[in-house]
């Protein structure tokens, strides 16, 4: 198989798989953050900010998938 | 603040504003772009009904007479039509048309900015306490003198040739790298000429109307550079501006700015507690300020978010790597920090992981930075890439003649997408300058909360 050809099939993937593990981990952090803060509104502004820290470590995973894509992108043609 | 007379409002002085400054650029296009001035009056005549149908139709609706249906039909035709058929005649200059178009929202922009500054609805000519800032007028002559500079400075780089000349401009281009080899224009470089899809800000238009200005073609290649200065001064501005006399009851500005930066520093002194966050609000709130206008730049049509590139992120990792570093050495000595780094060994096995745990914990602390720069990076670069890819496929459409499918829909979506664009700018900026928090909280002392917490 060609690299390039290679390259083309792989990094959509890639990304794709990278978005599904993102997506299942942010969809966890907003479960539980969700559900405590329906036990204990109280908490709520507490609670946000360490959500969106979560968050953000989990959506890095796909942002690093998509700057590699970025970086390769011109090795395709 | 007095309210405004009711037939010289807001828009009709953002409207006269926008038309003084249009007939001023295209009367000095005229002698040499005849076409290109044509164009230009066409694009404001065009946003100029629009505004004016828009206002008779509202009123019309609130106040809840008849005749809306027959306006806002008359408007279609006359305006979209109009647009439509312009863009079939073959004569027109796309850029010129879309600036002219692009007018009197920005002296719109401009004039609600200076509301907002609190400068207050006042008459364009009769205004003497207010000396130079940010009015319509004020606006467009900056606006005016660029163009002014760029059509006049051909006879400095030589004959005044519309036809792009490649040679020449690569020569201009080595002459203007030289005086600072350290910038990256490599990178800036390559991410033009790989043609990675990017909108055209406001410094491509001016370089490809005349690619033969060294100045523009300095400018063209740092684009990055530009924008983030762009912004900085931005921010500067407005923050000089709300604070310029901070008074006991705030007025507007200065309450949203107080807002902004309590409630930014209640987060982060969430996070890092009530003692530290006083020595280091200040670097975590520039961080997210500094970012958050950055990023918003990039929303406004003509510009571009400087994020979009690696550079700048990289520069704002490091500078939050270096500043984390430096005060974890300052906090827990030299010794103590060589402790942190080994993970804190205390007993046999922790001396005995350490050739293990040494390498990961740095390795660790080196990954954020490039952790940090690569999450912005690709967050900003893909929601531009994101807006790019459905402009460019409303471009195709109109090429194809399907403007009637093109326009509404695809515009639609686009502006759905900036939207999000505004929400991505937010959180991102919090995202960036709360994990630099973070970091620094996993660097720095904190006794007095742990016990506290290992007992709850």
């Amino acid at each position: 198989m060609l690299f390039p050809a290679a390259l083309g099939l792989g990094l959509p993937i890639g990304i794709g798989l990278a978005a599904i593990g993102s997506g299942i981990g942010i969809g966890f952090l907003g479960k539980g953050a969700m559900e405590a803060m329906g036990r204990q509104p109280e908490i709520l502004p507490k609670l946000q900010v360490a959500m969106i820290i979560g968050f953000g470590f989990a959506e890095a995973l796909t942002i690093y998938a998509f700057v590699t894509m970025f970086f390769l992108q011109g090795r395709i043609g | 603040m007095q309210t405004p007379r009711p037939g010289r409002d807001i828009l009709d002085r953002a409207l006269r504003a926008s038309w003084l400054a249009a007939i001023f650029i295209a009367l000095v296009l005229a002698p040499s772009h005849p076409y290109d001035a044509l164009s230009l009056l066409a694009g404001q005549l065009i946003a100029f009904l629009h505004f004016m149908f828009l206002r008779k139709i509202v009123k019309l609706f609130t106040e809840k007479r008849g005749g809306a249906g027959a306006l806002i039909a008359i408007k279609l035709v006359l305006v979209y039509g109009g647009l439509m058929a312009l863009m079939s005649w073959g004569r027109v200059r796309y850029a010129p048309l879309c600036a002219g178009f692009a007018l009197p929202f920005l002296a719109l922009f401009l004039k609600s900015m200076m509301l907002a500054f609190g400068a207050g609805p006042a008459s364009l000519w009769r205004r003497p306490r207010q000396p130079v800032g940010g009015s319509g007028v004020s606006g467009a002559a900056v606006i005016a003198i660029l163009f002014v500079l760029a059509a006049a400075s051909p006879a400095l780089a030589g004959p005044p040739t519309v036809t792009d000349t490649p040679a020449s401009s690569k020569t201009h281009a080595g002459e203007a790298a030289i005086p600072d080899p350290s910038h990256p224009q490599p990178a800036a470089s390559a991410h033009h000429e790989e043609g990675a899809a990017e909108l055209p800000n406001w410094l491509v238009i001016l370089h490809d109307w005349n690619p033969d200005n060294p100045v523009i073609t300095w400018l063209d290649e740092n684009q990055v550079i530009v924008f983030a200065w762009i912004a900085g001064f931005l921010f500067l501005f407005i923050s000089w501006i709300a604070m310029r006399n901070a008074k006991m009851v705030p007025g507007v500005l200065q309450n949203a700015i107080e807002w902004m930066v309590e409630s930014m520093e209640n987060i982060a002194g969430g996070l890092l507690g009530e003692k530290h966050i006083q020595r280091h609000f200040p670097i975590i709130g520039a961080l997210f300020f500094y970012i958050l206008t950055i990023n918003m730049l990039g929303i406004i049509p003509g510009m571009k978010s400087a994020t979009s590139s690696l550079d700048l992120t990289l520069a704002l990792a490091l500078i939050t790597f270096l500043y984390v570093q430096f005060w974890g050495i300052r906090n827990l000595g030299i010794v103590g920090y060589l402790d942190h780094l080994a993970g804190s060994p205390r007993d046999a096995i922790g001396w005995a992981m350490l050739p293990v745990m040494l390498p990961v914990h740095v390795l660790g602390e080196l990954a954020k930075p490039v952790s940090l720069s690569c999450r912005l990076f690709g967050n900003i670069f893909g929601e531009d890439t994101l807006i790019v890819v459905f402009v460019g496929a409303t471009a195709m459409l109109i090429k194809a003649s399907l403007v009637a499918l093109a326009v509404p829909p695809m515009a639609g979506i686009t502006a759905l997408f900036m939207m999000l664009q505004t929400l991505t700018s937010i959180v991102q900026a919090l995202i960036f300058s709360l994990l630099a928090t973070v970091y620094l909280y996993m660097m720095l002392p904190h006794e007095e909360h742990g016990p506290e917490e290992s007992h709850a």
